[in-house]
């Protein structure tokens, strides 16, 4: 699409430096246009529900009904049905709480940093990683509501949520559980407003189309969601204040979520947990964690829904790229750790990291630098991007490895802490494994339910990235002319 | 409707005026009639939700009991009657304290019952008994949970059907009918007593039936042979050691600190030696030599390991070095110890002549003893650290003699009083198999066990709670027993039943208590008794000490015939039977409290094992290995996830062979093997069946001690080990603090200069390096000391808060601290069960032990150390391999309610919180469960209710909604503590300094003060459960604001320090120092305690052996 035309009449010396034009990627290919992005995403919505959705929603209901029935087990007779002992009081209730709002980090990113940054190339993907945020967080809310001894004291308002009362008793604001509560509701919330004014321009699209195709019942329930979207004018001009807003608000929560959750740990006073580098690492890992898995739910739907015109190899190389750059963040992140405990000379503090990595659960620290470190190293290579099947397969192994991650932090340095007395081994029970397993149905029956029912892109965003919404056309859009006025 | 009352009508009607009381009457309504007539109201007896019965006996025992303690005697009545007049000195909801007496076998502990409304709860040692100074044990504590055992023994039985108390009394009659005058074919089998009442009744047996037997046998013999006094001295006596006037003691396989008899006297006697309290300060110095691995051993300054078969030569090559002869030269034959060994141990005690002393353990032959004899004799110990008290006759028969009539048929009554012999009687005997031989066994037993199920009859016995009796402690002091409680279930009290047997017209046990008292004192026998009663004590009653004189000619007898050493190996391995440290002889096996607390050395709970020593699992090729890396140190046993997988050998024994779990424990002679008694009932409840294997079956009746000529083969099958400690190093951190005596007199404050605390700029304060050396080293160790408890520190990320001024935290009139000695702590885990029953702690069972959900409030922290932990050489050989003779530090560790707690900032809910008084306390009520707190805790002391612990049995917790959901019953909530809330599940919960005893003093000093408005507590007043019971006095609690407080005068020691004290979160609870006293002539010697050389590698490695190693330091252990 290189149109650059030098002119030979022009003098030897130039009148003004024309910096060489970076040619600008497409972000759909094949010079689609706008009927036809109205068509494929709206088809998926319109088209008979195929058979895969189904076996596939039944599939994920099953397992979602591990975790409900674990739960149910848990509440009815104790939190004693999981494996955790002194000295390893959380486990994988924590480890599955973190690992699933980690991954809910990707879509937020997407959403609000990369929109403030006009990173264009989001538009098609921000829709699905955003349900995926929103999904994930309902995941890793069952796991700190449930973990509890009395989850039906937890849940009063006035335990855990501030609320007065006659005896002036109030919450530990000194409490990063307390912070945590907070950051993860407020997270949760915005989350589900960002995504959900994002969607009032489809939702639009969707009932004019139904209203169309004479389908009223469906159009009167996408018109209540769409809340009266006419597209008029003002309606687009106070719609994108509105997101931009939003996307300025959940920009630090990209940041802070994470950022408390690590202070769980970075707070308490257990070698291994107590350490200033957390909130970054954290933060790190969990963009990490989240496009592995946004890329993990993306390349299957690519392929599903015949979708490589708008998730381009483009798009593909931008995620695999932070993937790798946020894989090698962690990577140093790990390192660093070990420096310290050595440069900080402190024995406790010593023996943990040695412990982790040689210690009884050795393997746990294994699995995780091989996952989280070496894998994405692999995103150097424009082959391995370039091949969807590698990109998803080792994809799969950052889920895993961020999850381990989680795991080693806590479990090996609650297992073995100040006092050798005490020390002891932690292993799941059954019931927990199926809990945690089960989630992935819930995650999945979620995200079913969401590619079903609402536009899996937004389209009036992809509408506006194609060349065809350059009201001045293609001849100066990627001209000199053209990087000026987008400066 | 109890009965109808039948109001006839007057024959004629008087003259005069008719008067009526009602309206109803004068209608003579039938209603009217019904009401007459009834005893209790329409409805009364059928109350639903009440357990009326229960209710009504509790309350009947509540008024029983008040004269009982007050009055001096017990109202005979058994009828209900209504709680209408409170009874003296009772106020709702405050305890009473009754004097009482736990015996066991021929010693009994006094005791001080704590009952609430006529419901005994908690026991304490009566403090009116001033050797024990009112501690007690580990057993005592835990048996007010058997009075409430649900499956205890409820009724009389014959042949599986029920008998009523008369007809129990019809038996008893007709034996004593059938058999009187002359009592051939009747025999007794009976448990040791100390009871004189129980004495002078059997004496009138014997008269009563002159041809009876009266046999007597304990499982357990815990006091040394008669015979060795015989033999010594001529004289029916027995020792009485005084450890405390002993500053050498050597100890031969003698427990004395647990299993002998009078352990507690001794402890505490024995602690009194070993108490530091200035830096210039002496303390005794302990040789032990042993095969297991005893609490004793584990205090021992010097330790040999050495099988209890070779005791004898040993003690004879002791005594050849002591007298200074070659006379018994013959004897140490065989012996592979270090002559070194023995010469510096016996140079040390001829240079303590009169101030040392040599024991012996009870099961060693009477050779040994004699020995002993000699020895101290020699040393001039006689009448100085040993005195020789007059022994009872004793006149009983043995069971062995027993089995002998039965076998001849020459018994066709026998009456099993106690004791359990179908279970712990020799395996030769097979007693068994006798007993069904003998046409009429009445069993009179506690529970209906292994012997019951043989017996044609059994008897419930009371508990001793529910009982009149007496007993005599180990010095001989007469204490009384008197019941708390009218038995619960109707049982029969052991005198009550010897009174009928010997046909006696007031048999009650109370009469025959006060007859015996009546011959024991002077003056108005009620008043004396009633004084008795008060006392807990009869005054100068305790045996009369006989001079004694060490006769050579008369004990050279003895040697006439000598038990030959041994040679062991894996293939001749020796025996060693050992009491068990919970379960005694087998007796306690059904009390969960005592079946949860784990082994002080073991750390194993719910089962014993077979103890081999390192070397024997090396050659059988079971000992595990560690990896190419090892970061800690090797477990002492296969520890598969965090659980003990031990292998299932077999000991077999003179074709008797004993099928168990092997653990390894380091610190065993190579080649003997030891079993503890009391384990693998077959008949004993819920909670004891099952757990361990029954060491019974291999021991027999010549060999009760120990026996050699064993063999140990591993079989294929694994076994699960509830082990509490799965790691045995300290790792090299200064955890527990040791120094040898010698180190300690030159530099006091070594506790202070170890540690990461001593590392760090803030430890002084604001001081920096050039004005501290200005001080005098004094004011250095001042300022050391009190950086944990006291001194904000400067130079600091973590600059301590200032709590004084208008941010004061810490404003209450008391600041509540502790202080435990870890130089007298001998780790009898009395502390343990003491908290258990204060507290209200439930038990989990073996399974959740498995998963590590123990929740005792306090742990005993055993680590083993042999000087070779070294992570510089990181994996090198040192880390591998299990120490065969290591030394052990043992640390009680429980909330040490930190000032700057980490558990409180972080639980959300502020459930976790800080009281003005400087407590660390828990509001249930608040607690959600998120355990952030126990993951915070460096010490990891809290617990948490993962189920209904206290609510469902321990067979359902996994059951949830769909299990039975049956509330515990009745009988065992009465054994809860009032005064403290009972935790549902998914609460935390952990030490919290006995805060009832402390409110509850607080309460009584703010009502005496009045209006002089002094309400702080005198010191002295409250005393922690833990404190309460601690016989050698390490836990000292109190007020650390007032400067002359006992514990704020020894956290003023220079040996105080706090456990993890660099973290600046500012325990209150902090330690004294452990001391060694190693005698620097011996070949074992080593300059610094072994931790102390681990902790020194491990961080200052380049120093070689550490920087604080001496130049003279000799090498590590044999």
């Amino acid at each position: 699409m290189s149109s650059h035309s030098a002119d030979t009449d022009a003098p030897a010396i130039l009148a003004e430096v024309n910096p060489a034009p970076v040619p600008r990627r497409v972000l759909v290919a094949n010079h689609r246009d706008f009927h036809w992005i109205t068509e494929k995403v709206c088809g998926i919505v319109e088209s008979k529900t195929p058979l895969w959705w189904w076996w596939c929603f039944g599939v994920a209901a099953f397992v979602a009904s591990f975790t409900v029935a674990g739960l149910t087990y848990l509440v009815a007779t104790g939190v004693g049905v999981w494996g955790h002992a002194n000295p390893v009081n959380w486990a994988w209730d924590i480890v599955n709480f973190v690992f699933w709002i980690g991954i809910g980090h990707a879509g937020t990113l997407i959403s609000a940093i990369l929109c403030l940054l006009r990173q264009k190339w989001r538009t098609s993907i921000n829709r699905p990683a955003e349900a995926m945020t929103i999904f994930a967080v309902v995941c890793a809310a069952i796991f700190p509501v449930f973990h509890v001894g009395r989850i039906w004291f937890a849940v009063l308002p006035g335990f855990l949520f501030p609320f007065p009362n006659a005896n002036g008793i109030w919450q530990n604001f000194r409490s990063p559980l307390e912070w945590d509560v907070f950051a993860v509701s407020t997270y949760g919330t915005v989350s589900v407003l960002f995504w959900y004014i994002g969607l009032i321009p489809d939702l639009g699209t969707m009932r004019d189309r139904f209203t169309a195709a004479g389908n009223l019942l469906k159009a009167r329930i996408y018109g209540f969601f769409a809340m009266g979207w006419r597209g008029s004018n003002r309606a687009w001009s106070n719609y994108e204040m509105a997101y931009l807003i939003l996307a300025g608000i959940a920009t630090p929560l990209v940041l802070s979520v994470h950022t408390v959750v690590s202070f769980d740990f970075a707070v308490a006073l257990i070698p291994g947990w107590h350490t200033t580098i957390f909130p970054p690492y954290f933060v790190a890992g969990a963009i990490f964690s989240g496009f592995g898995m946004v890329m993990t739910l993306m390349l299957p739907l690519r392929a599903i829904y015949r979708l490589e015109d708008l998730i381009t190899q483009y798009h593909i190389d931008c995620m695999c790229k932070i993937t790798l750059a946020t894989g090698t963040m962690v990577g140093y992140a790990y390192s660093m750790e070990f420096f310290i405990a050595w440069y900080g000379a402190n024995p406790f503090e010593g023996f943990t990291f040695i412990n982790r990595a040689f210690g009884v659960y050795w393997w746990s620290y294994w699995i995780m630098v091989t996952c989280n470190v070496v894998t994405p190293q692999f995103f150097w290579f424009k082959k391995v991007r370039e091949n969807t099947t590698l990109v998803w397969i080792l994809c799969l192994f950052v889920n895993v490895g961020m999850w381990f991650e989680r795991f080693v932090i806590i479990a090996t340095s609650l297992a073995r802490d100040f006092l050798p007395s005490s020390w002891g081994y932690y292993s799941p029970s059954i019931v927990e494994i199926f809990t945690f397993f089960g989630t992935f149905g819930v995650f999945s029956v979620l995200f079913l339910l969401f590619i079903r029912f609402v536009p899996v892109m937004p389209m009036s965003e992809i509408k506006a990235v194609i060349p065809q919404a350059d009201p001045h056309g293609a001849d100066h859009h990627h001209g000199a002319a053209a990087l000026e006025s987008q400066a | 409707m109890k009965r109808k009352f039948d109001h006839s009508a007057p024959a004629a009607l008087p003259n005069g005026p008719k008067y009526w009381r009602s309206l109803d009457e004068l209608a003579d309504t039938p209603g009217f009639r019904e009401h007459l007539a009834r005893e209790f109201p329409d409805g009364a007896s059928s109350l639903e939700g009440v357990d009326r019965r229960q209710f009504m006996k509790l309350m009947a025992a509540s008024f029983a009991l008040g004269g009982i303690g007050l009055a001096g005697c017990r109202r005979p009545e058994s009828h209900i009657l209504p709680y209408g007049k409170s009874v003296e000195y009772t106020i709702p909801g405050l305890p009473l304290y009754f004097a009482t007496a736990m015996p066991l076998r021929k010693w009994a502990l006094p005791l001080l019952a704590e009952t609430h409304q006529g419901r005994p709860t908690k026991l304490e040692g009566n403090p009116s008994y001033t050797p024990h100074g009112g501690a007690s044990s580990l057993l005592a504590q835990a048996s007010v949970l058997d009075l409430y055992d649900p499956e205890r023994a409820v009724a009389h039985t014959k042949g599986g059907a029920t008998l009523t108390t008369g007809q129990v009394n019809d038996l008893l009659a007709a034996i004593h009918k059938t058999y009187a005058g002359n009592g051939e074919g009747l025999a007794f089998l009976a448990d040791q007593s100390s009871s004189p009442t129980r004495a002078r009744l059997v004496a009138k047996l014997r008269q009563v039936y002159p041809r009876a037997v009266w046999a007597e046998y304990e499982p357990v013999q815990d006091e040394p042979p008669v015979a060795a006094a015989q033999a010594s001295f001529g004289r029916n006596v027995r020792p009485l050691y005084r450890f405390a006037a002993a500053k050498r003691i050597v100890s031969l396989d003698a427990d004395f600190l647990h299993s002998e008899a009078g352990a507690l006297y001794y402890a505490r006697e024995f602690a009194k030696g070993r108490r530091v309290v200035k830096a210039d300060d002496d303390m005794n110095r302990l040789y032990v030599a042993e095969s297991g691995f005893s609490l004793t051993g584990s205090m021992a300054d010097h330790r040999l390991r050495l099988a209890s078969n070779h005791m004898l030569a040993l003690t004879a090559a002791l005594a050849n070095a002591v007298l200074e002869t070659k006379v018994f030269a013959a004897l140490t034959q065989g012996l592979d110890v270090n002559p070194e060994w023995i010469a510096k141990c016996a140079e040390d005690l001829r240079q303590h002549e009169g101030e040392s002393l040599v024991v012996a353990g009870a099961h060693q032959p009477v050779q040994v003893h004699v020995l002993v004899n000699a020895i101290n004799a020699k040393l001039g110990n006689l009448g100085k650290t040993v005195d020789f008290v007059a022994a009872e006759p004793d006149g009983a028969s043995t069971i062995a003699a027993l089995a002998t009539a039965i076998k001849g048929g020459a018994v066709r009554t026998l009456v099993v009083v106690n004791g359990n012999p179908a279970y712990n009687a020799p395996a030769d005997l097979e007693f068994g198999t006798l007993l069904k031989s003998v046409p009429d066994v009445i069993r009179f037993g506690y529970y209906a066990d292994e012997t019951s199920a043989l017996a044609g009859t059994h008897l419930a016995a009371t508990h001793y709670l529910e009982s009149w009796g007496d007993a005599r402690t180990v010095d001989g002091t007469i204490v009384p027993i008197q019941p708390m409680i009218l038995p619960l279930f109707n049982g029969l009290m052991e005198l009550e039943l010897l009174a009928r047997l010997a046909g006696e017209t007031e048999a009650e046990a109370y009469t025959q208590v006060r007859t015996t008292l009546g011959g024991l004192t002077a003056g108005d026998p009620l008043k004396a008794f009633e004084k008795f009663l008060h006392d807990g004590l009869l005054e100068n009653s305790a045996f009369p000490v006989v001079p004694v004189a060490f006769d050579p000619q008369r004990s050279a007898a003895v040697f006439a015939k000598n038990p030959a050493p041994a040679a062991l190996s894996k293939d001749n391995l020796e025996v060693r039977f050992i009491t068990d440290h919970k379960m005694d002889d087998g007796r306690f096996a059904n009390n969960g409290w005592l079946q949860e607390c784990p082994d002080p050395m073991t750390k194993i709970s719910w089962d014993n094992a077979i103890l081999i020593s390192p070397r024997l699992a090396r050659e059988m090729g079971i000992a595990p290995k560690g990896g190419l890396l090892q970061v800690a140190r090797v477990e002492e046993a296969d520890f598969v996830v965090g659980k003990e997988n031990a292998h299932v050998g077999e000991v077999t024994v003179n074709g008797r062979t004993l099928r168990g779990p092997i653990h390894i424990q380091p610190g065993l002679s190579n080649y003997t093997v030891v079993v503890a008694l009391g384990y693998g009932r077959s008949a004993s409840g819920h909670i004891g069946t099952g757990t361990g294997c029954n060491a019974y079956a291999i021991r027999t009746s010549d060999a009760m001690g120990f026996v050699t000529g064993a063999k140990l083969v591993r079989t294929e099958q694994r076994a699960l080990l509830a082990n509490t400690q799965e790691h045995w190093s300290m790792e090299g951190r200064a955890i527990v603090r040791e120094a040898n005596l010698e180190e300690y007199h030159e530099e006091p404050a070594f506790a202070a200069a170890l540690g990461m605390e001593a590392e760090t700029p803030p430890l002084y304060g604001d001081m920096g390096p050039e004005e501290l050396a200005k001080l005098s080293p004094e004011q250095r160790t001042r300022i050391a000391i009190a950086r944990s408890t006291t001194t904000p520190r400067g130079n600091s990320l973590y600059e301590t808060p200032d709590f004084s001024g208008e941010h004061a935290k810490f404003d209450g009139v008391h600041q509540w601290g502790m202080s435990i000695d870890l130089n007298t702590c001998i780790g009898c885990n009395a502390c343990i069960i003491a908290c258990q029953a204060e507290n209200n702690i439930p038990i989990v069972g073996k399974d959740q032990v498995l998963r590590g959900r123990e929740m005792q409030w306090i742990r005993l922290d055993r680590y083993y150390s042999d000087g070779q932990a070294d992570a510089a050489a990181f994996g090198a050989e040192g880390n591998k391999i299990l120490p065969e003779d290591p030394q052990v530090s043992l640390q009680p560790m429980t909330c040490q309610h930190c000032e700057l707690a980490p558990c409180e900032t972080v639980c959300p809910v502020n459930a976790t919180v800080h009281d003005e008084e400087g407590i660390n306390v828990m509001a249930y009520n608040r607690c959600i469960g998120t355990r952030y707190c126990a993951n915070n805790c460096p010490y990891k002391v809290r617990r948490f209710n993962f189920f209904d612990f206290n609510k469902r049995a321990l067979d359902a917790l996994y059951m949830g909604p769909i299990g039975h959901q049956d509330d515990m019953p009745e009988l065992v909530k009465m054994v809860k503590n009032p005064d403290v809330t009972v935790r549902m599940r998914g609460v935390m919960e952990k030490c919290t300094y006995c805060i009832q005893r402390i409110q509850q003093a607080k309460i009584a000093q703010k009502r005496q003060a009045g209006a002089s408005g002094n309400v702080e507590i005198p010191d002295g007043t409250v005393r922690t459960a833990c404190q309460q019971v601690c016989p050698v006095e390490a836990i000292v609690f109190g007020n650390v604001k007032d400067e002359n407080s006992r514990v704020a005068r020894l956290k003023a020691q220079d040996r105080n320090y706090a456990v993890l004290g660099y973290l600046n979160i500012r325990p209150r609870t902090t330690y004294l120092a452990k001391l060694r006293n190693p005698n620097p002539r011996m070949p074992d010697y080593a300059a610094l305690p072994l931790s102390r050389v681990e902790y020194s590698r491990k961080n200052h490695p380049q120093h070689g052996e550490g920087k604080d190693a001496k130049p003279e330091h000799g090498g590590e252990h044999a």
